[in-house]
């Protein structure tokens, strides 16, 4: 076999092993990453008659992404629905004007998020408008199917993936089944069509697929009344959109990862951004949201599908008013619950006002050490601070490496404000971005003061810089704002060789004490120099959260990615002994399960795992991340 | 300025000379006309039954038209590159009582003052009733009644008619130097405004010298990216003074006629959605693909 016919053929292997028992460590080829490269294009030509050879091996989501990319390639197989064969016709039967997709392009640009986690796809994709499309699509989910070859009767069960932005970064919207029939006692009761009787029935439950339930069409925003603080928006409303309508009322989202993520998504993975140091993260700016729990009923195969028993609960959680103290805290259960408790189709977010007066600020620090511990001192001192991050010089360097190319420089620069900008390459240090905002010019000079003197004097930063106008402060920030296509840019393509892209990439995510984040970042930062990766290194400091942007290519060794994999295992051990968190942002999805139990203890492992069997005694949801069940 | 001097008249007065003409104005005034239009995000709803009223306005989001904002955000930033007290940002709007939302926004982003020509809440502005010619029309008393208007600012069009002509039709009214699709304006310190405009052909370089009427310069998208008013601005731009006065006080003040302003000068025969996309038709392979182009005539 040639070398690209056996990067194809490990590639179809590895995807094939991608089920919920085992727990992909490196991806073994990038043959399912996305191409750019004209190279390769000519490439995947002459490799279609070798592939024919390998029909044997073909497996559906190898084929649709390099479809996707060269479109001069024969159609793919099609591909094989493992849904029940009446499933998505009854439910199009019940709902004509419902959008269902089987096209191999949808299922696999639903099938991952933006990581290096390759692409599990789902069976179908729907894209319902309302909550009872929901329900019945649910009611359907866990069918008794009659099966005369089999002596318990049989149900099928068909998961469910909820979609928002696809900005996921732990593998989140990867369709990971159990591969294996269970066999299970379940009281009668549990049928729709139940006769009543107190008794146990065994049923053998068969996996039939997944489907990804797209929530774009959820895009509604409320109103603000005058005085309020708070908006209503629907799951699939970005963050972007929603402060681009509240534009003028003066308020705006302060939740701000770096994807534009929607609101659903957000919900669901608990995200945070770099104003969480001032507004905290989502688990502060929910106020109610509104979900569809997963069916716990079975439906009987003498019952009516979408039979009204079987359909689901919608359940309202959470109230606009600041404080509750009224019952159990379903809203925080929900946040962050990653897809696998139900599906967020409306959330009532906090708004806070924008302020008048603000500056923006930079310096450089000796080492990182210092640095972190400089943040460290500005938060124990009570400083306000809108925003502060920390770069490392890996960092510091993809910024300036990204100024002197032009062409890539042309990809990052996305905005054309930032064209008219003047950027210069900065001083290979680890730098800090701070930025500050108060009621008034005062205040806020007051801020940029104390946190200078503490930056300058107490810990030798030097060429601290400041400005109030939009214009500089976004030229102070440029670093910053550009940091993760730069670090990916750091290894780019030549022409001949593809570069990275972000689903070729490691971003890690870790959270500690504050006392311990010096400690901990420079120990990262010296494990990358160490292991010889490269990875930028850089934290919103203020609240002890770090990221690792480790960009890979493909013509990397195994030995190379193994050192990557390596940094990130590194990382969260260390993390976790010093009782900070293995995913500060990011979530959990299926590549972080095994750090729980260090964390929780198996008794929390198991809280977790009955509240999910619980809510979801079916496993319908997401299955496969954050616990096995 | 030693141009601008009329010859023979000795240095000593022309100091006067300069003072009281409108060439040099030691306080600059400008002019923003602003439009309430269906907001931008906003899927357009269309009723056939409803003949040319066919666009649903009832209940949908309202918000200054965007290339209105982009005006209003250049006039403050010439007002704030020129930082003298006096200088002033005046907002004005044509349409129902609404609109003095759409006036507030203006004021909540940094114009001094607003003013808001009333209309009846049946007549619609987005092309039906109130087109071009007529505001213009109005625009020009406008600018006549405020006097020492240094330069009317406006978007280049409006987005729910598409029409760019209120500029251009002003300018003419007003015999004003004008510039339009401007990407770029700055002030000279003699008062004239020196716009880059993009073209097909490239960048054209305009200077809008100072004369009796205000200059008059449409904006064009890549001319600045409006600010978002914080919270504080909405509340101050609350105190800040907007003269409201109704469409036919107005019409009767700057003597014009109200038929005239109100009529229409072109009529909406007809409003429809363009027909929706037929759905694409998947091929096996690229030669089935381009037999089939073939067949519909376009390849060779």
């Amino acid at each position: 076999m040639s070398t690209s016919c056996r990067r194809m053929f490990l590639g179809q292997r590895f995807l094939r092993e991608n089920s919920a028992t085992s727990i992909p460590t490196f991806p073994k080829s990038f043959a399912s990453f996305p191409v750019f490269a004209n190279t390769e294009h000519r490439r995947r030509q002459k490799e279609t008659r070798l592939r024919s050879l390998h029909s044997s091996f073909r497996h559906q989501s190898f084929h649709v992404s390099s479809a996707a990319r060269t479109r001069t390639q024969d159609k793919t197989p099609s591909t094989q629905c493992r849904l029940p064969s009446d499933f998505l016709s009854t439910i199009q039967s019940r709902h004509p004007e419902l959008k269902i997709s089987t096209n191999p392009y949808d299922l696999d640009s639903h099938g991952h998020g933006e990581s290096y986690h390759p692409s599990s796809p789902p069976d179908a994709v729907i894209y319902p408008s309302s909550v009872e499309q929901i329900r019945d699509i649910f009611s359907l989910c866990c069918r008794e199917v009659l099966d005369d070859d089999c002596d318990s009767a049989v149900v099928e069960v068909v998961s469910v993936i909820p979609y928002g932005a696809g900005t996921s970064v732990e593998g989140h919207l990867n369709m990971l089944l159990p591969t294996e029939d269970e066999i299970l006692k379940v009281p009668s009761s549990m049928f729709t069509g139940h006769d009543g009787s107190d008794t146990y029935r065994t049923i053998k439950v068969r996996r039939r697929g997944g489907i990804s339930i797209d929530m774009s069409n959820f895009q509604q925003i409320g109103d603000v009344g005058a005085g309020d603080l708070f908006v209503k928006v629907g799951a699939g409303v970005t963050r972007n959109t929603l402060n681009e309508a509240l534009r003028h009322t003066g308020l705006q989202f302060m939740v701000d990862p770096g994807a534009d993520a929607s609101i659903g998504g957000m919900v669901a993975c608990g995200a945070s951004g770099t104003a969480a140091v001032k507004y905290g993260t989502m688990r502060e700016n929910v106020l109610a949201l509104t979900a569809v729990l997963p069916p716990t009923k079975i439906l009987s195969s003498d019952s009516d599908a979408c039979h009204d028993v079987a359909k689901p609960e919608i359940v309202h959680c959470g109230t606009t008013a600041l404080k509750s103290s009224a019952g159990y805290n379903l809203t925080a259960l929900l946040t962050g619950s990653e897809g696998t408790l139900g599906i967020v189709t409306e959330c009532t977010v906090k708004l806070h006002p924008i302020h008048n007066n603000v500056i923006a600020a930079v310096c450089a620090f000796d080492d990182l050490h210092t640095a972190a511990e400089a943040v460290t001192m500005i938060r124990m001192m009570g400083i306000p601070v809108s925003r502060i991050e920390l770069l490392d010089e890996v960092s510091v360097q993809a910024f300036n490496k990204s100024l002197q190319s032009t062409e890539k420089s042309e990809a990052i620069n996305q905005k054309q404000t930032e064209a008219k900008l003047h950027l210069q390459p900065m001083e290979l240090k680890p730098t800090l971005f701070m930025e500050f905002s108060a009621h008034s010019e005062k205040a806020v000079l007051e801020d940029l003061t104390a946190a200078q003197s503490i930056c300058v004097a107490d810990f030798n930063a030097t060429n601290f810089v400041s400005a109030s106008d939009d214009e500089t402060r976004q030229a102070l920030w440029a670093a910053r704002h550009r940091l993760y296509y730069s670090s990916i840019a750091l290894r780019s393509g030549d022409g001949e060789r593809e570069g990275a892209t972000p689903r070729s990439t490691l971003l890690t995510d870790a959270c500690v004490p504050l006392s311990h984040f010096a400690d901990i970042l420079s120990a990262t930062a010296r494990d990358v120099k160490e292991l010889g990766v490269i990875g930028p290194c850089f934290g919103h400091a203020g609240d002890g959260n770090f990221h690792c942007i480790m960009p890979m290519v493909e013509s990397d060794t195994e030995d190379y990615r193994k050192r990557v994999f390596q940094v990130n295992e590194n990382l969260i051990q260390r993390v976790i002994s010093v009782g900070g968190t293995c995913t500060g942002e990011h979530g959990v999805g299926y590549g972080k399960k095994r750090y729980l139990e260090r964390m929780y203890g198996s008794g929390g492992v198991q809280l977790m795992t009955s509240v999910k069997k619980a809510l979801d005694p079916w496993n319908v949801m997401n299955p496969g991340k954050i616990v096995d069940v | 300025m030693s141009r601008n001097q009329p010859i023979g008249v000795p240095s000593h007065q022309s100091i006067a000379y300069h003072l009281s003409s409108q060439q040099y104005n030691k306080t600059m005034k400008i002019l923003v006309p602003i439009k309430r239009v269906i907001d931008y995000a906003i899927k357009i709803r269309v009723d056939p039954t409803k003949g040319p009223h066919a666009v649903q306005q009832a209940n949908v989001k309202m918000s200054m038209n965007p290339f209105c904002e982009i005006a209003v955000e250049e006039a403050i930033r010439l007002k704030e590159a020129k930082k003298s007290k006096d200088d002033e940002v005046v907002a004005v709007s044509i349409g129902p009582k609404q609109c003095s939302e759409t006036i507030r926004t203006a004021l909540a982003m940094g114009a001094d003052r607003g003013i808001h020509i009333e209309t009846k809440g049946d007549v619609r502005g987005d092309y039906i009733d109130l087109q071009p010619w007529g505001i213009a029309n109005l625009l020009k008393g406008v600018v006549e009644k405020e006097d020492k208007v240094d330069l009317v600012l406006l978007g280049k069009q409006s987005i729910d008619s598409d029409c760019g002509q209120t500029g251009p039709l002003l300018a003419g009214l007003l015999n004003a130097p004008q510039a339009t699709f401007a990407a770029k304006v700055t002030r000279e310190d003699d008062g004239s405004f020196v716009v880059d405009r993009e073209t097909d052909a490239g960048t054209e370089t305009i200077k809008l010298k100072p004369s009796n009427a205000p200059a008059v310069i449409t904006c064009d998208l890549r001319l600045n990216t409006p600010r978002y008013p914080t919270m504080p601005n909405i509340m101050k731009a609350k105190k800040k003074p907007v003269q409201v006065i109704s469409l036919e006080d107005m019409v009767k003040e700057l003597g014009l006629n109200l038929d005239d302003v109100l009529k229409p000068r072109n009529q909406v025969v007809e409003v429809y959605e363009p027909p929706p996309r037929k759905e694409g038709e998947m091929v096996e392979s690229v030669d089935v693909l381009i037999g089939k182009l073939k067949g519909k005539g376009l390849v060779g």
